[in-house]
Parts: structure tokens; C-alpha cells; sequence
């Protein structure tokens, strides 16, 4: 497995951390190489997860746009309403048989949390969650599912009391548990084998997508789109496609139109080293990581995953911000025109696909991953209606 | 030899056990840092280790962690750090403790190089680990900075050996699973000796020292029983300053402390 990608990545902790990383390591190459857990693993993906999620034609959406076809990938019908249950399937099974008893996970936007609740559940390990505060309070619905499925929710009270802050909470509580604890890191960032691991896991995403773009069309679509805080349901989106002429675009948080940086660290930040891996980070000139600021718990992260922190260097995937405002819109237009309510952090994704759609011919297909749904949005989203009026 | 191993190594050869503060660096009490200093120096540590706080500090527990966010809410920038050891050197060989990425932004070269010339004599970044430390250990030697790697209870022997053969000035061998200050037990004796013994193996003139949960005579007295050469004290010191406590009281409390590593006989 790759511990780096170019010069991104990396294991940048504590001592203590180390052998539990590197037995993590094995037992993924382990599992990965066992038919019994494949098959395992793919029986839960089906029957508890629901997977595979379709690939639906937007159709009035792709009239609002006026151009090239939008279809959803739609990752918001995976069990939990997001594709964090991909990940958390896969290392919950992993934990299982490492013989740790004890999961515990970060969340921003609640999903992962909930994803891991579930699994904790379904597996029977008990479960402990890390959430900042600020995010509790804004994703109270799922905090109540957590609770509901039986998951302890920590909340995390210290700096931006963020997504940030959470994953900092739950490095410490593995480095004084690890010998019994699984940290089920919800994206694809943090140490090596953290980001290859995940983004193994997410990449069913992007094979699903590869696979009905040839059933239906014979060919792979013109142009993929998927929103990017720590960056799982994008790298699941691209890996794959990675080898094919599509064109790849990362969507960023950018925040509130008079933020200077949003939570956009592959569009304004630095290389630098955050939770374990080198990669791009939001930061001042002494290395102190920024606050940033997004409308979408789930982006409101100043670092990112050290794969595409490559890939955008290496230009094969564009990465752009899009703002509140912009992303509040196309939660808007996918609620009014197909039905469906988006989660903002995919908002984000849909406005930015809207926009190429516009510019692109009518025979072109824009598929755009629409990684969760927005019941866990309703607050904010009323919220920022009663703002605006 | 360089001052820090050079200090250590000869306070263990009167065949006596160091004891090393860790003082946080913070813009606001910059005025007091020399008086506090000079306390610890009186009380009998033989270095010092001066930590530069960063936003996100995993390996911290409470007490430092709040006091790194304090000290970035006063302002504390890089510059102060660089003050600040101007200051502590003039009294006590010091060593740099900060994260990776504070360095990382000044670019590795340059950060070790400002750093020595402000009078640093080490450099501890408690999320390097021996794989990615090559770099580092390029950069420091180059500067004349002692590159100092942790050790766990979580590795093995040999790999305690390896990170030993990597280190310089000293190993910090973290006591416990768990981030500084009090809380977690700290690791069992016999499970420590035999790191202690594995490191002194490898590199029978490099000083080991014990940090993390060490905060009294009693703990600085049992940590120094399995071996080691020497203690540091980092939370718990922090307390006593949150407690605003004066040089003089200070100073009692550390001597307190030397004593507990340094049992009469």
C-alpha cells in the first residue's frame, strides 16, 4: 500500500500510534486478500447497506441547466442516508477481526457518527463518538440517531469546536486506548493507512458509476463532480475513473461570500502536516491552523485528504470552491425540480455540476455524487431562509 | 559533544539522575520567563525544554493543551519562541518541544537553523515519528541541533533500539498510553525497565528520560526506578504556573522533585 502519494501523506504521529497503524495496515492487506471477509463484506454492503445506489437522470435539472445531462449518483439512499456507511462497513468487519471490542469515530456533519453507530450496532462493539460542539448543535438530528442507536456522543468543546476538533479528540482517546479501540476515521485523511483504506472502501462509488456509464451510454460520462471536505466520497468518485478520459472536479467549501478562505485548503492553503498526513492546509505563517467557516458541518475542515492534495498538483482533477449562498441555491433546485433534498455538503457538488452543464454541449452526461441527504439540514437551511428575508 | 547530551551526560556522571522542566512558551508572560527559568536552574534542573504551542496538539492532554490555546490567544508567534530562547540559554541548555507543522512552515532547514542560532540546543516534535524523522535528523545535524525521538510502551524492544540508534541529545520515553498530565496509569515498571534497558543496548551513552504523568517526587522517583537516567516534567509544572506560583516556590517545589529522582544513597 502507498504510503505516500507524490510527496503527500505519510504518518506524522506520536509514537504510540505507530505499531497500531502498521498492524492496521496488515490486517487490511490480510482482509482484503480473504474470500470469506470479501464476501462478507459484500453481502452487508447489499443487505444492510443497499448498495448498489442507481444512477439517476435529473431531468428537470438538466432543463434548468440548459446543456450537458446531470444524473445523481445516489449515495443519499445508502443505509444512514450517506456513503459513510462504505467506510464504516468495511472497518467495523476490520475491527471484528482484529479482536478490538471498542470503535471510536470523529463526525462534522453527523453522518460518519451515525454510519459507525450503526455498525457499532450491527456488530456489537461498543461505540463512542467525537463531535464538536458547534456542530452538535447545528446537526442536532443526528445526534439523536447516534444516541438512539446506542453510540456514546462525546462533545468536544475545545478551539473551532469542529470537525477538526473532534478528530484531535479522538487521536488522544486512541493513544490511551489503542490496545482495545478501533479508530474508525470517517474520511480519507489522517495517518497512513488511513487514506488508502478509506478511499479502497469509498471507490465502490466510482466503479458503480463507471459500470452503468457503460451499460447505458457505452462510454464513461464526460465530466464527474463531487464535493471535497476531507475528501471520501470524492476519491471514491474519481479513483477509478482516474484511468479513463473523464474530467474530475472537486468541490470545496468556500464559505460565506466575505470569508477569505472558507474551508477551501486545496484552492487557498499550503502543504502542510494536520492530523497525521502532509497534505494542503489552512494556515497562518507560524503553521497555526486556520478556523474555517462553511454553512456544511461535513466541509468545515481545514485540511484534506493527501490524494487529491497530488492530484491537484498534478492537475488531473480540478478543485474549485463554491459558496453558502450557492450551494443553499442548488439545495433549492434539487428540492424543487427532482424532489430530492440534498445534504449542503453535496449542494455544494450540484451547484458547481449545474454550472459546467450550462457550458457544455446536450450530448455530454455530468454525473455528479450526491453523497447524503438533507433531513439532518432543515435547521440551517430555514435558518438561512429567515436570514435572507 | 553538544550541550544538551553534553549537560546530561554530565550530571549523570556526578551519578545523578536530571530532572527537565518543560516550560510553554506564552507572549504574555514573556517578562517572568528569565526569573522562572533561573528558579528551575537553582532547584537543580541541568536543561530545559521550551515548547512552542500549536492549534492542534494530539499528544496533549488537559493542562497543555489549554495552555497552548491560551498562549496562541496572547499572540505567541514564532518570533517569541525565538525570544524566548535568547533569554533560557543565557541559564540552562534548552531544547525546542513543538509540533511537526510549526516547523514544517518555517521550512525545515531554515526553522533549525534560526532556532540554534537563537540558541536552541535540540529539538523534540512529539508526532515525528522514526519514519518520517530522516529529514529532520538531515536538517538539525546540519544546523548543529539535536534531533531528540520519543519512544513508546506500545513499541517493542527492538524497535526502542532503532529509535534510540536514531535519537540525539536524548530519548524521551513516554511513561503510558496517553497524552501528557495525569490521568492515564502509567505504564508497568517492568514493561518500562526493560524499553530503558533495550535503548541503553543500543546506545549505552545516550541518557534516557522518562516524561508524561511525571508530577511529584513519588512519580519522578518511580519512573527513575526502572532505569532510567532522568525524568521531565511538563503538566504538572504548568499547573503550578497556571497556579501563578513565584520563583521562589517554584523553585522548592522542583528541588522536591530533583530529590524524588535522586533518592538519598
Amino acid at each position: 500500500m502507498p504510503r505516500r502519494y507524490g510527496p503527500y501523506g505519510g504518518a506524522y504521529v506520536p509514537e504510540t500510534l505507530v505499531p497500531a497503524l502498521r498492524e492496521l495496515e496488515r490486517a487490511w492487506r490480510d482482509a482484503r486478500a480473504d474470500a470469506e471477509f470479501r464476501r462478507e463484506h459484500a453481502r452487508l454492503s447489499r443487505t444492510l447497506g443497499g448498495r448498489p445506489t442507481p444512477l439517476y437522470f435529473a431531468r428537470r435539472l438538466t432543463r434548468r441547466a440548459g446543456g450537458a445531462e446531470i444524473w445523481l449518483k445516489r449515495e443519499d439512499l445508502v443505509h444512514g442516508g450517506a456513503h459513510k456507511f462504505n467506510n464504516a462497513l468495511g472497518q467495523a468487519l476490520l475491527t471484528v477481526r482484529m479482536g478490538k471490542p471498542r470503535l471510536i469515530a470523529e463526525t462534522g456533519a453527523g453522518q460518519h457518527g451515525v454510519a459507525t453507530a450503526m455498525l457499532g450496532a450491527t456488530l456489537g462493539l461498543e461505540t463512542e463518538v467525537y463531535m464538536g460542539e458547534v456542530d452538535m448543535e447545528r446537526q442536532r438530528p443526528n445526534v439523536e440517531r447516534m444516541r438512539l442507536l446506542g453510540a456514546r456522543v462525546n462533545p468536544v468543546t475545545e478551539g473551532s469546536r469542529t470537525l477538526k476538533d473532534a478528530i484531535n479528540a479522538a487521536l488522544r482517546d486512541w493513544i490511551t486506548n489503542v490496545r482495545t479501540t478501533h479508530y474508525l476515521l470517517g474520511s480519507a485523511v489522517g495517518p497512513h493507512p488511513f487514506p488508502t483504506i478509506v478511499a479502497e472502501l469509498q471507490s465502490v462509488i466510482g466503479r458503480e458509476i463507471l459500470r452503468d456509464a457503460r451499460r447505458l451510454w457505452g462510454r464513461p460520462p464526460e465530466l464527474a463532480v463531487a464535493c471535497v471536505g476531507g475528501g471520501s466520497n470524492a476519491i471514491g468518485t474519481f479513483r477509478p475513473l482516474l484511468s479513463s478520459p473523464t474530467e474530475l472536479l472537486g468541490v470545496e467549501a468556500g464559505g460565506p461570500r466575505r470569508s477569505r478562505h472558507g474551508a477551501a485548503s486545496l484552492s487557498f492553503g499550503r502543504p502542510g502536516i494536520l492530523h497525521g498526513a502532509y497534505s494542503y492546509v489552512l494556515e497562518d505563517r507560524d503553521g497555526q491552523v486556520a478556523d474555517t467557516e462553511s454553512i456544511s458541518a461535513g466541509l468545515d475542515y481545514a485540511g484534506v485528504g493527501p490524494e487529491h492534495a497530488f492530484l491537484r498538483d498534478s492537475g488531473r482533477v480540478r478543485y474549485r470552491a463554491v459558496h453558502d449562498d450557492d450551494a443553499l441555491a442548488a439545495f433549492h433546485w434539487l428540492a424543487r425540480d427532482e424532489g430530492i433534498l440534498p445534504a449542503l455538503e453535496p449542494a455544494h457538488a450540484v451547484f458547481a455540476a449545474v454550472r459546467e452543464a450550462r457550458r457544455r454541449p446536450k450530448g455530454h452526461r455530468v454525473v455528479v455524487t450526491l453523497s447524503g441527504r438533507g433531513d439532518k439540514d432543515l435547521e440551517v437551511v430555514r435558518a438561512a431562509a429567515r436570514r435572507r428575508s | 559533544m553538544p550541550p544538551l547530551a553534553d549537560a546530561l551526560s554530565a550530571v549523570r556522571a556526578a551519578g545523578r539522575r536530571p530532572a527537565v522542566p518543560y516550560l510553554l512558551v506564552d507572549r504574555a508572560r514573556a517578562s517572568r520567563l528569565e526569573a522562572t527559568v533561573r528558579a528551575l536552574a537553582a532547584a537543580g534542573a541541568p536543561a530545559l525544554e521550551l515548547g512552542f504551542p500549536f492549534s492542534d496538539p494530539i499528544a496533549d492532554g488537559p493542562t497543555l493543551a489549554a495552555a497552548s490555546g491560551r498562549a496562541l490567544a496572547h499572540g505567541t508567534r514564532w518570533s517569541d519562541l525565538l525570544f524566548a530562547l535568547r533569554r533560557a540559554s543565557r541559564h540552562l541548555p534548552a531544547a525546542v518541544m513543538t509540533y511537526a507543522n510549526p516547523v514544517w512552515a518555517h521550512g525545515l532547514e531554515a526553522a533549525a537553523r534560526e532556532l540554534r542560532a537563537a540558541g536552541a540546543s535540540g529539538l523534540i516534535v512529539p508526532d515525528l515519528s522514526l519514519e518520517e524523522s530522516g529529514p529532520w535528523r538531515a536538517a538539525c545535524r546540519h544546523a548543529g541541533l539535536e534531533l531528540v525521538l520519543l519512544a513508546a510502551p506500545s513499541a517493542s524492544p527492538e524497535r526502542v533500539a532503532r529509535i534510540a540508534t536514531g535519537s540525539s541529545g536524548f530519548l524521551y520515553l513516554v511513561s503510558r498510553y496517553g497524552t501528557t498530565g495525569a490521568g492515564a496509569p502509567v505504564a508497568p515498571a517492568r514493561e518500562l525497565a526493560s524499553l530503558v534497558a533495550a535503548a541503553h543496548r543500543a546506545r549505552p551513552r545516550l541518557p534516557v528520560l522518562i516524561g508524561f504523568g511525571v508530577r511529584n517526587a513519588a512519580t519522578a522517583a518511580a519512573a527513575t526506578d526502572t532505569g532510567a537516567d532522568g525524568i521531565v516534567v511538563g503538566s504538572a509544572l504548568q499547573e503550578q504556573i497556571d497556579r501563578r506560583l513565584g520563583p521562589e516556590r517554584l523553585r522548592t517545589w522542583f528541588a522536591a522533585i530533583v530529590r524524588g529522582a535522586n533518592p538519598a544513597g
